[in-house]
């Protein structure tokens, strides 16, 4: 059969480093739900409809364990990724300091949301209530000032393509404190989608 | 057909670029001539080849009417030195080996000249060698591609292209295995394992890897290597919505999982109405439009395709 290993780690389930934040195991299992979907371009031909169907019951097996701090804990002891006999306090201080590794908010206030549709005006009068410059996003998320100032301009066309942009908007949204998913939806929304 | 091909030559500056793709009208051409326009324009020094034998249109993507001297030529040693049958293509720094012949149409070439013509073409005094290879997976397709030091794999979000794009993988590797396994048997397993239906069951390389290990645990590690030296880079053309997109992360996902081929995905390219307008007056689309988004998103390929750089996992 084409299937592969069914066993491997969770983490190889989802292509994921143990060290995964939360937040990446989210992103993570909701692509892998997407390329095992029945209509997924890059599985229809590769495998059949069991494959298809033990592919999707490995990635939800794996979520289920990895997306649950308590079980992904356990099964990181039994790994031997985490040392056993530890306090689950520990298990959180660990996701603390790998927040570290990943660019930290400039701004620490509790993430807000602005009221849609979101212009880059908005951003930017949100931005500097806050008092967060754009060189320090930049500085953050190792996104271009140049990109940052276009966001800002609504110049869609100056702009990469939404999968990039996406991106951009999130850094962009956790550096001044505004929720990220829901601010680069709305942003986006607002793009004409090009031919 | 015996005997591995020749081994590499030692790396200088110059590399082979191959773009290829199993599946024909899927922008291979204009991908491979627009790519090669870039990198001349970045100061490289560039000879496209078109190797789409039997198909070749590299002349007509640069919109140069059909030449005189081809690869026809030397391959029948009309011309003597390859050098003969490079033409210039009116754009500094890019030069063109075309393949139009109706004698490469209908001839296979046999294997003593297509070893000639690779050893010609790594030999060329250039920076890069960007091969345009036709349709299908037959070996002078796939071998073209196995020297490539770079070996582009062009796919259109459709599920034909796709298909033929796993089967183009397959095809490229299980050569390359081939070229390697001792013993015969081995050998012999790897040729079964072409045929989807075939008596082992194989499927897929990491099948075939098992099967091997059964058979000779001896004859593995040899394989193992192979499949882990093999990387093919995902292009996906002709793309309208992120949706598609993401295609190129799926594959990539796909063939570490379920073929063991480390694969990555160099990039994308729009659907784009100003190429076909550009191509209908059989001119270049960066020339013809260097605006326009297709243009912007060649530049950002060639960049980053000469960077060694691809683009990360959506997660």
């Amino acid at each position: 059969m084409v299937g592969g290993p069914q066993g491997g780690t969770h983490y190889e389930a989802l292509g994921l480093d143990p060290r995964a934040s939360a937040e990446r195991v989210e992103r993570a299992y909701r692509f892998h739900l997407e390329l095992y979907d029945d209509a997924a371009l890059a599985t229809y031909s590769l495998l059949d409809i069991d494959e298809v169907r033990a592919a999707r019951a490995r990635v939800q097996e794996a979520y289920a364990v990895l997306s649950d701090p308590a079980r992904r804990r356990e099964y990181d002891v039994s790994l031997g990724v985490a040392p056993a006999g530890e306090p689950l306090l520990r298990f959180d201080s660990r996701q603390a300091a790998r927040a570290d590794a990943e660019p930290a908010p400039v701004h620490a206030a509790p993430r807000e949301s602005l009221p849609e549709p979101i212009t880059g005006a908005a951003l930017r009068r949100f931005r500097e209530q806050r008092g967060v410059t754009l060189r320090e996003i930049a500085a953050v998320s190792k996104v271009g000032v140049r990109f940052l100032e276009y966001i800002e301009q609504d110049r869609h066309s100056d702009l990469p393509a939404p999968v990039y942009l996406r991106g951009f908007l999130h850094e962009y949204a956790r550096c001044v404190g505004l929720e990220p998913h829901g601010t680069a939806r709305a942003y986006l929304a607002r793009i004409p989608k090009q031919g | 057909m015996t005997g591995a091909l020749p081994a590499a030559a030692p790396r200088l500056r110059r590399q082979i670029w191959c773009v290829g793709g199993g599946k024909g009208g899927i922008g291979k051409s204009l991908l491979a001539a627009s790519l090669g326009f870039q990198l001349a324009r970045l100061g490289k020094r560039v000879v496209l080849v078109d190797a789409d034998l039997g198909g070749a249109n590299l002349h007509t993507c640069l919109g140069l009417r059909s030449p005189d001297r081809t690869l026809a030529d030397f391959i029948q040693r009309r011309a003597e030195r390859i050098e003969d049958v490079v033409l210039e293509t009116g754009f500094p720094r890019l030069r063109l080996i075309s393949g139009a012949s109706d004698f490469l149409g209908a001839a296979n070439i046999k294997y003593p000249q297509k070893v000639r013509v690779l050893n010609r073409i790594r030999a060329l005094d250039v920076d890069v060698v960007l091969m345009d290879l036709g349709a299908g997976n037959s070996f002078n397709i796939v071998d073209f591609f196995l020297i490539a030091d770079l070996g582009v794999l062009t796919v259109v979000p459709e599920p034909t292209s796709i298909e033929n794009g796993y089967r183009f993988i397959k095809s490229a590797l299980y050569r390359r295995l081939r070229a390697v396994a001792e013993p015969e048997a081995i050998r012999q397993l790897i040729d079964s394992a072409l045929d989807p239906k075939n008596p082992h069951g194989i499927r897929s390389p990491l099948d075939l890897l098992a099967r091997v290990e059964q058979e000779d645990p001896g004859a593995a590690p040899a394989l193992r290597r192979e499949i882990e030296g093999f990387h093919p880079i995902f292009v996906v053309n002709q793309v309208r919505d992120e949706a598609d997109v993401a295609v190129g992360h799926q594959l990539v996902a796909a063939c570490a999982r379920h073929l063991g081929v480390r694969a990555t995905f160099a990039g994308f390219v729009h659907f784009d109405d100003a190429v076909w307008r550009a191509v209908r007056r059989r001119k270049l689309f960066m020339v013809d439009a260097p605006h326009c988004r297709a243009a912007e998103q060649v530049r950002q390929l060639a960049r980053g395709l000469s960077r060694g750089e691809s683009l990360e996992p959506p997660w």
